[in-house]
């Protein structure tokens, strides 16, 4: 074994990119094979090789997570949620009177959303009881229920203001989970520098993002629409069977080159966003410092959408890969904590796992928070 | 050897002195020694460059983090360290279960059920049946028009249906009703309540009554042998199997909602073949020649190449015309029969849903 890990840095990623395709090829393949029964353990394995290779001052993290807990989740989860579902889709419909199965189907989609909220979180506690630092086990706190339920009251409120409330919301939501994140009896705070503004910082790239958007989705409809009158006018296309499959080619076009240039505009905001909340977290004293920048993070993205889209999502945990790494390499650590004084997690262990969190396909592989 | 040793109440690792001994790893820390049995122990690195060692079962916490160049010596004294398994990597043995899972599931979901749907079908209550055809109904009327002046031709069709499942028995004969709608495109389809839709466009399209005949038939043979409420029990397994193995991606939805629709009422090959033979038993029994679904067949097939495949309603493509099917028609037919409608029954159902202005217009061009 060489001594090439190990790295001197307070955060580094030490991930070789064939050595975590080779990985997601081979779960890739076995996915496939077990008609996607495989993907517990494809997940697990995963997280095994990207915690490994992430150090903090010289030693890595662990993931002990394993996928037959991830399967009796799922297990759990058939009854309370599959069979509910095929109940209000397959059955309903036949059952009982339309207009009942309507309003039932509605008020699935409208329970799925805070359940999707929870979700989130009992992921994500799933994945920090799974995670440890020189043996000490890292936790999320409180209930998933309050997330959920605050995290709905966000969104309505994004929902309302167009979308300009989302910088205060991103924020609400990390400080609402990284307050309840503990590295062993050690809790993580939210801390905004005093007289500042927690979303500092944010709100011009996301005005940026917003108009950049706007004005892009203008842009593509409009110059779709106005080749497809041009080409009609000119007689090339006819209106009847053909032109309708012409416009409806033109607008996924111009749907899909809308959704290019919110990747792209938004761009600024996600890094901006990303390095606002690294600045907020602390522990014991300790603050965190991350230097995400526009540019480069857009190419480890499209890099990353690339390999998703061109693999079907079968290689969406690469995409995962790039982006962990990328961010752990430009992260750094003001000050230390007092390790010798943080002892080991009481949180309870969870056992309830992901089983949500893949119902509603959540993470798509990783779990990269 | 030097290693590093965190002991699972504090985050911090010291510097220990391990001794490899026969059974067991011992950990000399000060004054205090650990000793963990080989057969205990995992490992905790994914092989990141570094060997991190720690206790199974039950996980305390503690992890035991060698330096470089001691993997021979801890490779000859616990070899099982070594080895995939003890890095959490799963064995052949799950592997193989997984796949014997995941197809087994497949099989009783894609195969068995659909090769019991027709039990399943028939002991599907009423009710189910005739929600499905609700369904399909408020589809029916959203793409074709009711047609105010076609009573006596639709009385006649029906009269025509009933003398050929009496010749042959059809146990659903009393149930089967025949309309005929005014739509943009020629098909006939059979609904889940026994209603069979007959096209104007269709009738237009045949130059001979037993033309016409041929395609009830077809469709009667596909309410007798159940082939619609069978294939909702096919798709609705489908839509569960996809549901549960994928994780609700939305895919199982997507097929269970193609299946209470009008466009899930598209029939296996093996049914329509089924329809086929079938329909022309009936034809047989009835003195009906053949002949006429034959050319019917070739017309459909000149219609979609003319048309190009993409201006026939998919939805309602469910007849796919082939040679062979014509083929096959054609080897059955028997010469001199008498027509299945007289000239005068012909003529009012061609006049059928406005039929009599186009023929009209078509008499005055031939002048
Ligand atoms: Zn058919």
């Amino acid at each position: 074994m060489t001594a090439e890990a190990s790295p001197t840095q307070t955060f580094a990623h030490s991930g070789k990119f064939f050595n975590v395709f080779g990985l997601a090829l081979k779960n890739a393949a076995l996915t496939i094979l077990t008609l996607t029964m495989y993907r517990f353990w494809a997940r697990t394995a995963m997280r095994r090789r990207l915690w490994s290779r992430a150090w903090v001052l010289g030693d890595p993290l662990e993931y002990t997570g394993n996928a037959g807990e991830l399967f009796r989740g799922f297990l759990i989860a058939l009854p309370c949620f599959f069979l509910p579902a095929i109940f209000v889709f397959y059955i309903a419909p036949l059952a009982i009177e339309p207009t009942w199965a309507a309003w039932l189907t509605f008020t699935f989609y409208v329970v799925s959303v805070p359940l999707i909220a929870a979700a989130r979180y009992w992921m994500r506690r799933y994945q920090l009881s799974r995670t440890r630092w020189r043996g000490i086990r890292l936790g999320l706190a409180s209930s998933a229920w309050s997330f959920a339920a605050a995290s709905w009251g966000w969104w309505i409120l994004q929902t309302l203001s167009l979308g300009w409330y989302t910088p205060a919301a991103r924020i609400n939501r990390a400080r609402m989970m990284w307050e309840n994140t503990r590295f062993g009896d050690q809790p993580f705070q939210f801390e905004t520098p005093h007289g500042e503004s927690p979303q500092k910082g944010m709100w011009w790239p996301f005005a940026i993002g917003w108009i950049g958007t706007l004005i892009g989705s203008i842009v593509s409809f409009g110059v779709t629409g106005f080749i497809l009158s041009a080409l009609t006018t000119a007689g090339i296309i006819t209106l009847g069977a053909d032109g309708m499959m012409f416009s409806l080619v033109a607008t996924l076009l111009a749907a899909a080159l809308t959704a290019i240039s919110y990747f792209i505009a938004f761009a600024p905001y996600r890094a901006a966003a990303m390095n606002r909340i690294a600045a907020q977290i602390t522990i014991d004293g300790a603050r965190f410092h991350l230097r995400a920048k526009t540019l480069s993070l857009l190419f480890y993205e499209t890099l990353g959408w690339i390999f998703l889209i061109f693999s079907l999502g079968l290689l969406t945990p690469v995409a995962g890969f790039l982006q962990v790494r990328y961010l752990l390499n430009r992260l750094d650590l003001i000050e230390t904590p007092r390790f010798a004084d943080i002892g080991q997690s009481v949180l309870a262990d969870t056992d309830a796992g992901e089983s949500l969190g893949d119902a509603f396909d959540l993470d798509m592989g990783v779990g990269v928070i | 050897m030097h290693a590093r040793y965190a002991d699972g109440r504090a985050a911090i690792f010291s510097d220990v002195e391990v001794e490899l001994a026969a059974e067991t790893l011992i950990i000399r820390r000060g004054d205090r020694t650990i000793t963990w049995s080989y057969a205990d122990l995992a490992r905790a690195d994914d092989k990141n460059g570094r060997i991190v060692i720690r206790p199974k079962k039950p996980d305390t916490g503690e992890r035991l983090m060698f330096g470089d160049g001691y993997d021979d010596q801890l490779a000859a004294a616990a070899p099982h360290l070594m080895k995939p398994r003890a890095q959490g990597v799963e064995g052949r043995k799950t592997v193989g279960a997984l796949v014997a899972l995941s197809w087994s599931l497949a099989a009783i979901f894609l195969i068995g059920i659909p090769f019991a749907a027709d039990p399943m079908a028939r002991a599907l209550p009423a009710k189910y049946r005739a929600q499905i055809s609700d369904i399909s109904w408020s589809q029916v009327d959203a793409f074709t028009v009711q047609c105010d002046d076609a009573d006596e031709a639709t009385q006649i069709l029906n009269n025509l249906a009933y003398r050929i499942m009496e010749a042959s028995n059809v146990p659903e004969r009393e149930d089967i009703w025949i309309t005929i709608a005014d739509a943009g495109f020629p098909n006939a389809f059979a609904l889940p309540d026994n209603s069979i839709i007959v096209t104007d466009d269709l009738i237009r399209m045949a130059d001979h009554p037993d033309e016409l005949t041929g395609v009830l038939a077809h469709e009667i043979a596909h309410i007798e042998h159940n082939h619609i409420m069978k294939n909702v029990v096919r798709q609705i397994s489908a839509g569960i199997f996809f549901d549960v193995v994928f994780g609700g991606a939305g895919a199982g939805q997507a097929i269970a909602y193609a299946s209470v629709n009008l466009a899930g009422l598209r029939f296996s090959r093996g049914d329509e073949s089924d329809a086929d033979s079938r329909g022309m038993d009936y034809l047989d029994a009835a003195n009906i020649s053949t002949g006429g679904i034959a050319r019917m067949f070739d017309r459909f097939q000149e219609y979609e190449e003319e048309a190009g495949v993409g201006d026939i309603p998919s939805m309602l493509s469910s007849h796919p015309a082939s040679r062979e099917r014509a083929l096959a028609a054609q080897a059955r037919a028997r010469e001199g029969l008498a027509p299945s409608l007289t000239d005068r029954e012909w003529r009012i159902v061609q006049h059928a849903c406005g039929g009599a202005d186009a023929i009209a217009s078509e008499a005055e061009v031939a002048d």
